[in-house]
This record gives C-alpha cells, structure tokens and sequence, in this order.
C-alpha cells in the first residue's frame, strides 16, 4: 500500500471513527466467513467496503474491498486472506488529517 | 433552478441497507443543503414517503429484504412522477438500466464522489420541476385553450424528462400522434430518432418483421436481413399507434421485448438490446379489451405505466377557436395566400357543432373553407356545407382501402429492403402489377434500400 496518510474532508470527522471501526469489525467477520467457507459474507463485505470506502477517503480500502469481492467470486482463499491481512495492517498503522 | 435555499428545502429520503453508505451520503447531502431522511430498508421507505414528503428519493439496488427495483415500482404505483436516483455497483447496471425504464428513475454508480452526487441530486430535481431545457418550448405545436389540455400538458412535460412507458388514449383525431411527438421533443432523447408504427395497418406477418426485423432467409422472400423499427428508434422514441388492434401473437412477443429490452428477429436465435422509450396510442377499451381477451392484461399493465386522456374536442370546446385560427393561419401560409376568416356566425355554429373527428375533422373543415371560398370572410353557410361534407370518423371506402394499400406496400418495402421482385412475390403479384400499385403511390423503391444493395439486382 503506498500511502498511509489519508486526508479527510473535516465534515466526515464525526463519522470517521465509526466507519474504522466497521472496518476492524468486517476484517474479523471475514475471516470467521472464510474459515466456513462462507464466501456470500465475504462478497458483500467486500462490496460495500469497495463502495464507500472511496467517499470516505480512503481510496485504499476501496481498493481491498474490490479484491475481497473478486476473491469471494474466484473462491480464492489465499487472495482474501492476503486482502483481510493488509486490511488490519492498514488499519492499525493509517493517519488522518483533517483539512 | 436556484440553488436550495432555506426557504425552499429540498427533502431527500435515503434509503440503504448500509450504515456507512448511508451516514457518507445524508452528510455530504445535509452539507450541500437538503433536508435528509435516511433509513435502512425499502418498507421503513414505504412507510417514511408519505409523512416526509420527499421531493426525490434515493435507493441501493442491492438490499437485503426489499431490494431497490421492488421499491421503486411499489414507490410509483403511489407516486408516479416520483423521482427516484438509484445507486448500483458496475456489475449491476443492467439492472439499473431496466429501472430507467420502469419509471422515473436515473441511476448512478458507486464508488461515487461528493461532486457527482449533489451535481446528480439538483439535475433530477431540475427536471422533475420541469425546467428541462426545452421545457419553456414543450409542446408548441400543440394549439389549446382548456384546462384539461393545460393539465394535461403540464404532466406530460414532467414525463417527457423521464423514460416512463406512457400510454396515451383518446378518440380518434384528438391528438395522439400530436402529443407522443411533443414528449419525444421534449426529452432528452429528441435529437435520435422518433419511429411510429402504426399496429393495425399492418399485416399479421410483416408487423413481426417490421417490429423487430429477420434474418435472412427467416420466410420466403426474405432473401436479406432487415432491421426492424425497435433497432430502428435505437436511444429514440418508439410510437406504437393502435396498439389495442396488435394480434395476440404479436403481443406477447411485445411483452417479451419491453421485459428484456432486447429484440428477437424472426429467425435468429439471439436477442439485440435496444434502448427505446415506448409510448403507445389508442383509441379503443384496452380495459374493455383485456376483460374479452382480445388484449393480455400483462402487456396492458407494462404499456399502461402512466396513462395520459386525450378528451375530445366536445368536452374542451374553448380549443375550438385558437385552433380554427390556427389552421387558418397555416393553409394562408402554406397556400401563399392572405389569411381568411370565419364570420362570427360561422365561428359559432362551429364552436357549438358535434366534432366527431376532433381535430383532424376541424382541420379538414378549415381546409375545405379555404379551398371554396373566394372572399377573405368564410361565411356560416360555407362552415355548415363543410361540416356536413366532412363526416371525418368515417373514411371513404376508397380512402381507407389506399390508406391501407399504402401502408401495405410500404411495409413489404421495407421488409425486403426496396427488392422489387422478392416484395411483388411477398405481396403475391408479379412484378409488373407490382410496379404499377408503386406507381400508383409514388413510392420509389430505392428509398428502401440499404446501400449495400443498392448495386444488386434490378
Ligand atoms: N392541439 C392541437 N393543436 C394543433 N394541431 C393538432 C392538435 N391536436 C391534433 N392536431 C393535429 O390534428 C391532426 C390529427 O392528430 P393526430 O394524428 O395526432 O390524432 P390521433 O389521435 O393520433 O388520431 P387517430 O386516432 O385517428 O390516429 C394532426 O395533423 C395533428 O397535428
Ligand atoms: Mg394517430
């Protein structure tokens, strides 16, 4: 992932803390989906995430949604779990400024 | 239109299923001004509509439970004119694409930005208060003094700015062709192009092949591929006039098209997409029709999204003058002539006379004035002659067997791409019989023809 600064429109600050946190909670869901093989879960997470993520700012998790999303097309474990892994890495280490 | 101000709030009802979405958008809207009612499921949405009041709602296609199509027809069977903005994913716009033609409905992909959706949000607003560009110009050609017909305008206009599939009825005369005109005028789609077919002047086999074209070789004589009328209005307007006299066949091959958006010709296995929006006319019961099944109640429901009544000229007597003014006008221009007029004896009698044939009869009668009248002032006796001359709703025999002739030879034409010998065969002729009726008609073949062939044969 090339950047971990993000800047954020200071309108979407009350919302940003939520949405990360739905972040964190998705890539704990998807990773019990997988382990069910629960590709369905995974698919619409990724979607939604892919969605909204760029509104938001974070171009980024657009971007993972899409791969969560083709790999949950693709049943392709190793791509999802590779995607899930960046997904708490990014999320652990982002910066956001607001302006 | 202005920018919304405090005064003038517009409400937006947001519908998504998830919670991010759904707090992104109600910001960025409440930023750019609006009023925001988000919920999270097309029944909350249901019920919020008529408490909220919505100027314009916006839905996901994709929802769990109610998903955005099922809302939004349920949303325009309340409120037709309801403008809806639907959200889907890339994957998904096929989908998207048939709820443009289900109603009042644009659709917009995710990801979106800010930007894109406020631009996206004030657009639809714009057209819905009817001030599309061409709005101020709606429907100039048609002449009117009524209130039924001011209203009835008025809606169309709103309509125009859509792809709702309109139905328009009335009595023969009273300005169907007129009025499904303006609104393909006064849509966006007005610079493509604007095809009416005419369902009942056509033969059971050839409407087929004129609706939606054949392959080579589909039947005999069809010795080339044709594209039909669907492929024809392709992102235009399709007119299908006497809709209620379309055999039954043929209607539920109508049905399937305005179900998939694709045309099947006859004798090819594959379907072509078409963006058409569909207005249909008629002058007969297709209520009645559907109860003595001689139309599917289907079809009608898909015709009939929104319905327009063209009433007759005896219900709306005050168009009467501006349109006797009107013709006049026009047949002095046209002929080069100074414009006469009627005695005000003579505009009596006519404003208070039975027009049986509407308009098409009073412009007939106009005609008929012009054409016998040597002074600048028609009197009463002339208007009573012309009137009694002019039975309108009856068409000679004559009339209506060349009307049909016409039609005929024009359909085969068209059929067989201007091939003289394969139409005369078609029409069961031989080609110098065949020859004769086009010449009868001034028909020219070659008008017909695609350029590819225009070197081949005859
Ligand atoms: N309000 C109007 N102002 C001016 N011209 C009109 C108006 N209404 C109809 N006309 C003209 O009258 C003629 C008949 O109208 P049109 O062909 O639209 O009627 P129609 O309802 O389709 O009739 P039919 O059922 O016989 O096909 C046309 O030449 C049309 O341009
Ligand atoms: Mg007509």
């Amino acid at each position: 992932m090339a950047t971990r600064i993000v800047r954020v429109d200071p309108e979407l600050k009350d919302l940003i803390p939520g949405f990360l946190n739905n972040r964190r909670q998705d890539a704990l869901t998807i990773r019990a989906a997988l382990a069910q093989e629960d590709m369905e879960t995974v698919r619409i997470l990724g979607h939604s995430m892919k969605g909204c993520g760029g509104g938001y700012g974070f171009n980024a998790l657009s971007e993972l949604g899409g791969i969560l999303e083709r790999g949950a097309q693709n049943r392709d474990s190793e791509a999802i779990t590779n995607a899930v892994d960046e997904l708490q890495a990014y999320l652990e280490q982002v910066e956001i400024i607001y302006d | 239109m202005a920018e919304p101000t405090k005064s003038m709030q517009y409400r937006v009802l947001l519908v998504d299923d998830d919670r991010d979405m759904i707090s992104l958008l109600s910001s960025w809207l409440k930023d750019a001004g609006f009023e925001v009612d988000p919920v999270m499921s097309g029944s909350e949405a249901i019920a919020r509509i008529d408490v909220f009041r919505p100027h314009l709602v916006i839905t996901d296609l994709v929802m769990q439970g109610m998903d955005g199509m099922t809302l939004l027809s349920k949303i325009h069977r309340q409120n037709p004119l309801m403008p809806v903005i639907m959200l889907s994913g890339k994957a998904q716009i096929a989908d998207a694409v048939k709820a443009m033609h289900l109603g009042i409905a644009e659709f917009l992909t995710k990801p979106l930005t800010k930007d894109e959706l406020v631009a996206r949000v004030r657009y639809t607003l714009r057209l819905a208060a009817g001030e599309s560009d061409s709005g101020a110009n709606f429907g100039k050609e048609i002449i009117y003094r009524s209130e039924k017909i001011t209203q009835l305008l008025e809606q169309a206009k709103l309509l125009a700015a859509t792809d709702v599939t309109i139905l328009i009825t009335g009595a023969t005369g009273t300005g169907k062709e007129a009025l499904a005109k303006a609104i393909h005028e006064g849509s966006a789609r007005k610079d493509q192009p604007f095809v009416a077919i005419n369902c009942a002047a056509i033969p059971e086999q050839l409407l087929e092949s004129e609706l939606f074209g054949h392959e080579k070789g589909a039947f005999t004589g069809a010795q080339t591929k044709h594209e039909g009328l669907f492929q024809a209005a392709n992102k235009g307007t399709i007119l299908l006039d006497e809709v209620g006299d379309m055999p039954l066949s043929l209607q539920v091959k109508l049905l399937r098209v305005l179900q998939d958006f694709a045309v099947r010709p006859v004798g090819s296995v594959r379907g072509i997409p078409v963006n058409v929006r569909v207005i249909s006319a008629t002058n007969t019961d297709l209520e009645q029709g559907v109860k003595s099944s001689r139309f599917r109640e289907d079809l009608y429901y898909r015709l009939n999204v929104v319905p327009l009544h063209l009433p007759p000229l005896g219900e709306r007597r005050e168009d009467i003058q501006p349109l006797l003014n009107h013709f006049l006008k026009r047949v002095g221009q046209r002929d080069n002539k100074k414009r006469k007029r009627f005695a005000p004896e003579a505009v009596e009698y006519l404003a208070s006379a039975p027009w049986p044939g509407n308009i098409r009869q009073l412009m007939n009668v106009v005609e008929l004035c012009c054409a016998l009248t040597n002074t600048d002032i028609i009197p009463l006796a002339m208007a009573q002659k012309a009137l009694r001359d002019q039975p309108a709703h009856v068409q000679t025999l004559k009339d209506a067997k060349e009307d049909f002739e016409r039609s005929y030879l024009v359909s085969v034409l068209r059929v067989t791409n201007g091939h003289v010998s394969h139409a005369a065969r078609l029409a069961g002729r031989n080609r110098t019989e065949f020859y004769k009726l086009l010449k009868q008609h001034h028909i020219e073949p070659e008008e017909f023809r695609t350029s590819r062939q225009a070197t081949e044969e005859d």
